[in-house]
């Protein structure tokens, strides 16, 4: 998903979502378009742009581009001050940042297995002819919770159809999909040493089955974010706007990127 | 005389062997499909047919590979040492058997004498077995043995950046969207399930020679990316898919002949 948060001084006043795609450069200029026509607000008001995320080169309108862990602990921080641990589990990756007084100390992730991330969702939930917003509500039917393969998601999915087979009900094996997701982001964090106050960003934060499970294989409380798909732009926001407030304060001129906001692509 | 029954339940394939008097008196290999039990029993009758024998012409049978009850069956033996005699009996001197299966990989250590001084399995990561290949030809609207084939013919192979299946499908999908051909494409996934096998080898060592056994044997691709990371000549057995079955009917030989427990209910 690409996502566009604009603020005003610190205050949010628009935030636009949309599919990436593969056409990144052109999702980025049409998210923006609607997050600009949302507040009402011409491209050339803005003051300062942040681009994040692994496509954060694929933005040709932003002034500076900052990685996806500066954005997201500083997003986090601002919405949760007392935050120590945030897990992002988005489509791709899922990463734990360990923060301190509102910064970033410590990270791990994993980017290069499917399992334990936002993919992995996706795919079982095809398996399974389920949308994946309906894992998290159709998992609290739960009555128990099946053990599926929380290492490789090519293989959770041949379980998930011996399990259906063996007329295991639904809901029983969404609910072991959860946990298979929560044990391994779980393990993952540990090597962080969890401390509350634990905060879940990213998209799969929005399946309730998953934050449930991942309290159950943390053993405390985790608190998700009104919108956990915006805290990574949320983020960008801020340090784009603490970029300016630094130059003003320094009384140089702020140093911007000259572009404009156009449609391009990729591909010829 | 007596015969022989080696079966080895494989997640893909199952496959059998029956020997008579210590050679080969029929071999066979049927899809295991959903039902493990089904297809070893559809297996069983046809050995029996093939071998011109009865039910009870057959002294002693061995399973390996999944886990299945099964009545005609008079003893279970892991398949790391069913494939270690397998071995041993075609390529006696191998001492580093790579195995290569539909979902699992594991490398073998034997000694001279064929028994197993060590070994290392890789079964909770599709990434290192063969349904990585399988996934890719499935995107690329090929056969397996195709995908094999197109490998060979690569003039850049193209670098997955990941080892994970399910990333790699995303890939391959998105260099079939860019127009690279199949056959690099191809050879780019068996260069990634080369790496995964060679990383699992470096993890309990390698003593020459070496052989590939397993399905992965069959693919003339997988096994020259292999040879390339590992730096050395691999020998492929001559049914490489048959081995753990054979090795199992060895050991049903050997277990008969020192009055192991038969299987009661089969009698």
């Amino acid at each position: 998903m690409t996502k566009v948060v604009i603020t005003a001084d610190a205050a949010v006043r628009a935030s636009a979502v949309r599919h990436t795609g593969p056409e990144h450069r052109r999702e980025a200029y049409r998210v923006m378009e609607d997050a600009l026509s949302q507040c009402g607000l011409s491209f050339s008001e803005i003051a300062y742009i942040v681009a994040t995320g692994y496509g954060r080169m694929n933005v040709p309108f932003a002034d500076r581009q900052i990685t996806e862990l500066s954005c997201h602990a500083r997003g986090v921080a601002s919405l949760f001050p007392n935050v120590r641990l945030a897990i992002d589990i988005g489509g791709q990756d899922a990463k734990a940042l360990k923060i301190k007084d509102g910064r970033l100390v410590d990270f791990a992730m994993n980017d290069k297995c499917a399992a334990g991330t936002g993919r992995f969702l996706e795919v079982v939930a095809a398996t399974l002819g389920l949308k994946v917003e309906e894992l998290g509500p159709v998992s609290l039917r739960a009555t128990k919770k099946v053990s599926i393969s929380s290492t490789c998601t090519v293989f959770a999915q041949q379980e998930i159809i011996a399990r259906l087979s063996e007329g295991v009900a639904v809901a029983d094996v969404v609910a072991g999909l959860h946990d298979a997701v929560a044990s391994r982001v779980a393990k993952m964090a540990g090597r962080l040493r969890v401390q509350p106050d634990v905060v879940f960003t990213g998209g799969v934060a929005k399946n309730v089955g998953v934050v449930r499970a991942l309290e159950a294989n943390l053993g405390c409380r985790v608190l998700v974010p009104a919108d956990p798909l915006l805290s990574g732009a949320l983020g960008a926001a801020l340090l784009a706007r603490e970029t300016v407030l630094e130059a003003i304060a320094k009384g140089k001129p702020v140093a911007r990127a000259e572009r404009r906001l156009e449609e391009t692509t990729f591909f010829r | 005389m007596p015969l022989f029954m080696g079966i080895d339940i494989g997640s893909r394939t199952t496959k059998g062997v029956v020997l008579k008097d210590g050679e080969i008196a029929a071999s066979h290999l049927v899809d295991s499909g959903s039902d493990y039990a089904r297809a070893a029993g559809e297996l069983r009758e046809r050995l029996l047919a093939l071998a011109k024998a009865r039910a009870e012409d057959v002294a002693y049978t061995v399973a390996t590979g999944q886990r299945v009850s099964l009545p005609f069956v008079d003893e279970t033996v892991d398949d790391i040492r069913c494939c270690a005699r397998g071995m041993f009996r075609w390529l006696p001197s191998v001492r580093t058997i790579i195995d290569i299966g539909s979902q699992s990989s594991q490398v073998i250590r034997v000694s001279e004498r064929g028994s197993v001084t060590n070994f290392v399995v890789s079964e909770k990561c599709a990434g290192g077995s063969g349904r990585f290949l399988d996934v890719i030809a499935n995107v690329l609207r090929v056969s397996i043995e195709e995908v094999s084939r197109l490998s060979l013919e690569s003039q850049h192979p193209v670098v997955f950046s990941t080892g994970c299946a399910v990333f790699g499908e995303s890939e391959a999908i998105s260099r079939v969207a860019e127009g690279i051909s199949k056959e690099d494409i191809a050879a780019g996934v068996h260069e990634a399930v080369a790496a995964k096998v060679a990383a699992l080898v470096s993890r309990v060592g390698m003593e020459p020679g070496c052989a590939v056994s397993g399905g992965g044997g069959l693919n003339a691709g997988l096994v020259r990316k292999i040879e390339e990371k590992l730096g050395v000549r691999l020998l492929v057995p001559p049914q490489p898919q048959l081995v753990n079955a054979l090795g199992a009917a060895i050991m049903a030989a050997e277990k008969a002949r020192a009055g192991g427990p038969a299987n009661p209910a089969r009698r």
